[in-house]
């Protein structure tokens, strides 16, 4: 069986809280910095977007989506350290979501 | 779809549309993960002029593992080897991190040619003759962009342009009058090369090296 779509009604869309202002985006929208997915969609191993694929924070500042962090941090290579600074990378206490978004 | 076809996938159209960086990247075959990088020799180098291609492998666990990069067009650079165009540099080994692209990737090859590392050398040869004369060197880098890299740059003081039939001495840095000196007391050119591009017979390393250590590793070879 075909389904067409013939009209959808948005009633709500959602964003992650990157703490990232949309003057800091450089055209290249907000991505993962590991898989170059967008932070809304989800990590390739993953399927459906949202708090089955969160993100995950450091003390650094960085966001990437979590398994493939997790995926870089459990290779010998990463040295554990954040790819972006290659500071230890500590994860951060999720942060507050700001109010107003 | 698999994780590392569609980052690279990205990555190859992402650098199509940017027409700033003067980098490319092509497909070799129909395989995403064989690809070809080219970008121009920087500028103020003796690399300039020249249009450098590199090959590039796109590993199974990519971006976990660092691409594969050495260089197709010859070069004659400290951290290049000149014979396979192997590449000695820290993010193509353990500094690599999964946020560099292919695009950032080749940038830094760009900017390896500006800043030699002779210290870490994947070429000894070149980096002996690199820390002996650098302006020696630089006339050899010159020379070897001319002749492999289409380099359409500035004669090559006293040794014409590079274009025609190549000339041994001026590829391996040498002095004519050095070589012909050896191959006056009979000695085959290409040996008498071969052999003072080893001993690094260059600058003020000529004065170290006394014409009988010269004769014995002729013999020798």
């Amino acid at each position: 069986m075909k389904v067409h779509v013939k009209n959808w009604h948005a009633i709500a869309q959602w964003r992650w809280d990157t703490g990232a202002s949309d003057a800091d985006d450089d055209g290249e929208g907000d991505v993962c910095g590991i898989c170059r997915v967008p932070y809304e969609g989800c990590c390739p191993s993953c399927k459906m977007p949202g708090d089955d694929c969160p993100l995950i924070w450091g003390e650094c500042s960085h966001v990437f989506h979590m398994h493939c962090l997790l995926q870089w941090i459990g290779t010998a290579a990463s040295k554990q350290q954040c790819p972006m600074d290659r500071r230890p990378w500590v994860t951060a206490e999720r942060k507050v979501a700001k109010q107003g978004r | 779809m698999d994780a590392r076809l569609r980052r690279v996938n990205k990555e190859i159209s992402d650098c199509k549309n940017d027409k700033s960086s003067n980098i490319s990247i092509d497909l070799v075959d129909n395989s995403p993960f064989h690809l070809i990088g080219e970008f121009d020799g920087p500028e103020g180098t003796p690399y300039e002029g020249g249009h450098f291609k590199v090959d590039i492998i796109i590993p199974e666990s990519y971006p976990f593992q660092p691409v594969k990069m050495k260089f197709i067009t010859k070069v004659y650079h400290p951290n290049v080897s000149s014979a396979s165009g192997a590449i000695c540099l820290d993010i193509l080994k353990d500094a690599w991190s999964p946020v560099l692209t292919l695009k950032s990737t080749l940038i830094s090859l760009q900017s390896l040619l500006c800043s030699p590392e002779p210290r870490d050398p994947q070429d000894a040869e070149v980096a002996k003759h690199y820390m002996t004369s650098k302006s020696s060197f630089e006339e050899t880098a010159r020379y070897w962009t001319q002749a492999y890299a289409g380099g359409s740059g500035k004669e090559v003081r006293g040794k014409g342009r590079a274009d025609g039939p190549r000339d041994e001495i001026a590829m391996a840095g040498l002095e004519r009058a050095h070589v012909e000196k050896f191959q006056a007391m009979g000695f085959d050119r290409t040996k008498v090369i071969d052999v003072l591009r080893r001993l690094n017979y260059r600058g003020a390393n000529v004065a170290q090296i006394n014409d009988d250590k010269v004769v014995d590793e002729l013999i020798k070879s």
